[in-house]
């Protein structure tokens, strides 16, 4: 089957007002790469602004995100 | 042994209402003649924290055995309350006091019993058992 | 006057007997439930007996039935208050061991971590309570007071399985987590204080949770002492219950075929036939043999035939207990432990009273000081 790549809405609003293009980087951006599930494949994904949202092994486009690295306490009741 | 890692994480659950056994012995019970009426050692209400009808109810029991007893009841005034009253009303011939000291040590003495009786047939039912 | 009484009247002494020491099962209602054994209660005579000697002499108990983890005994010449609170504290005051507090590092299972932290609770921990102490919620945890569960499980495929396979046993390696995947932790000199006695879940085989490949559960379980009032999963008791011993009494020789209806009114067992010869011929009667095990179904009352001629009872002072333990304590330790637990009760109270008229006599005595000072001045 052969799929047509996904295209955004075209004309959508505008960019909002402000340096965009200067924003500085956040700390978390280079600390840690924000990783997804493929929900098809299981396969991990990095997701980037403006890529299209498309598992890299399996072509799924649904991810989901990762549970949290932190240890959750729960009392057992 | 270090468990502080963890420790740390234990703060969410700190319920100062649980803590039962923080209180002091002397606090678990109280005694009073009603409010107002001239006090009479004879007629009390005994109020126990932290007990129920578990002990409420054979303490009731212990206490009417007294023939110097005329009235023994108990209640739970409110279910959320952790409170236990005990009203005695006595003859002359004692004092509410005596009779609550009688009931409990009289409790204890047919525990002590219960305990013997129970520990004699399970050893006879053990060497019993063993045998056949 | 109605003529109810029947051939062989009882007497008043008889029936006061009667209502004295039988609960009184009838045909649509139960009749003397309250025990009635005080002074002045049935007459009116200042008892010149010591009251306790006479409750203690009462007391017989017969075990019945034991395993390690079930028992069956009976305790004759209690009341019912004694014995209801024997089995109170049985299920909600004899403390155990359980999981309480349940750290997820990682958990990508299906089932979600309260539910997961609230099955862990539940699990019977095999481990000695009096060899640990309460713990407080102010207080950190020690080796005292907790016994630390890990718990790291991953799923993955199977690589041996073929492609026909469909059941996730062949498919999927490590896809159930049972509870023997919780494995102790000896803290501080728990390995050296706990080397001849196990610790760990009770039974091996508890489904706690189900993985596919690419899940993984790995957590920390921290056991704390605790009792059944504050939650169940601390009770010792699968089931404490008591009831009384049921009596079935004949008032008249049920005989003949009216005898095999009388038999099969009861569970099997209860009442047998038993033929005996009158006069050269042999008659069919009717035994009760095994009053304990009937279920006191109350068929026998409906039956006209019978009327005046059974009465069926409780006998007011024959509690028959049933003990099943969940496998962390020995049955007739749940037992002792209760007892021990009812006497230590009494122990505080009399210290609390102690202490209470200590302090009120010391009031007393500082305030006549006081009065006397004033006098003074």
């Amino acid at each position: 089957m052969n799929r047509e790549p996904y295209q955004g809405p075209q004309g959508g609003p505008p960019p909002p007002p402000g340096p965009i293009n200067q924003a500085t980087p956040r700390a978390s951006d280079a600390a840690a790469k924000m990783l997804y599930n493929c929900a098809d494949c299981g396969a991990e994904n990095e997701i980037r602004p403006k890529e299209p949202l498309r598992c890299k092994e399996c072509g799924h486009r649904i991810m989901y995100k990762q549970r949290t690295k932190k240890m959750v306490q729960f009392e057992a009741r | 042994m270090d468990y502080s890692d963890n420790a740390d994480n234990n703060n969410n659950n700190e319920n100062p209402d649980e803590n039962d056994s923080d209180l002091e012995v002397s606090d678990i019970l109280n005694f009073h003649t009603e409010k107002g009426t001239v006090i009479d050692p004879q007629s009390m209400t005994f109020s126990i924290s932290g007990e129920e009808h578990t002990l409420g109810n054979a303490l009731r029991y212990m206490i009417m055995q007294n023939p110097e007893v005329e009235y023994c009841g108990y209640s739970i005034p409110h279910p959320s309350e952790d409170k236990l009253n005990i009203r005695i009303q006595t003859t002359e011939n004692t004092t509410a006091i005596n009779a609550m000291r009688k009931g409990l040590e009289d409790l204890k003495s047919l525990c002590a019993k219960i305990t013997e009786t129970f520990c004699e047939a399970n050893n006879k039912f053990d060497e019993k058992n063993s045998i056949s | 006057m109605k003529k109810s009484t029947s051939k062989k009247a009882s007497t008043i002494q008889d029936r006061l007997e009667v209502l004295q020491t039988r609960v009184v099962v009838e045909r649509d209602s139960v009749s003397s439930i309250s025990s009635s054994d005080f002074p002045f209660h049935t007459n009116n005579q200042y008892p010149n007996h010591d009251v306790l000697e006479r409750l203690r002499k009462k007391i017989k108990i017969a075990i019945e039935k034991k395993s390690q983890y079930d028992m069956e005994f009976d305790i004759i010449g209690i009341d019912a208050s004694i014995a209801n609170a024997l089995r109170r504290i049985m299920i909600a005051e004899v403390p155990t061991m359980a999981i309480e507090k349940v750290f997820i590092y990682d958990n990508t299972s299906i089932i979600q971590d309260e539910v997961l932290a609230h099955r862990l609770g539940l699990i019977p921990i095999k481990a000695d309570p009096d060899q640990f102490d309460f713990k407080q919620s102010t207080e950190h945890p020690t080796d005292q007071n907790t016994i630390v569960f890990k718990l790291k499980q991953e799923c993955k495929r199977n690589p041996k399985a073929t492609a026909n396979d469909t059941d996730p046993k062949q498919l999927y390696i490590n896809h159930n987590v049972y509870s023997a995947a919780l494995t102790w932790e000896p803290k501080g000199d728990q390995a050296e204080r706990f080397k001849n006695c196990f610790i760990g879940p009770v039974h091996d085989d508890i489904l706690i949770a189900q993985m596919r490949p690419g899940q993984k559960i790995e957590l920390e379980a921290h056991c704390e002492k605790g009792c059944g009032k504050e939650h169940a999963k601390w009770s010792p008791a699968a089931t404490a219950s008591y009831r009384l011993m049921p009596e079935i009494i004949l008032k008249e020789e049920i005989t003949g075929d009216l005898a095999d209806k009388f038999a099969s009114c009861f569970a099997p067992g209860v009442v047998e036939v038993e033929k005996t010869n009158v006069d050269g011929e042999s008659i069919k009667v009717a035994k009760v043999v095994n009053p304990r095990i009937d279920t006191v179904s109350r068929e026998v009352l409906r039956h006209k035939e019978f009327e005046d001629k059974v009465q069926l009872t409780r006998i007011r002072d024959h509690f028959i207990f049933r003990v099943e333990s969940t496998g962390i304590l020995d049955s007739e330790k749940i037992v002792f432990d209760s007892l021990q637990i009812l006497s230590s009760k009494c122990t505080m109270l009399l210290k609390a009273l102690d202490l209470k008229l200590k302090e009120k006599e010391e009031v007393d005595t500082s305030q006549k000081n006081d009065n006397a000072m004033d006098l003074d001045v």
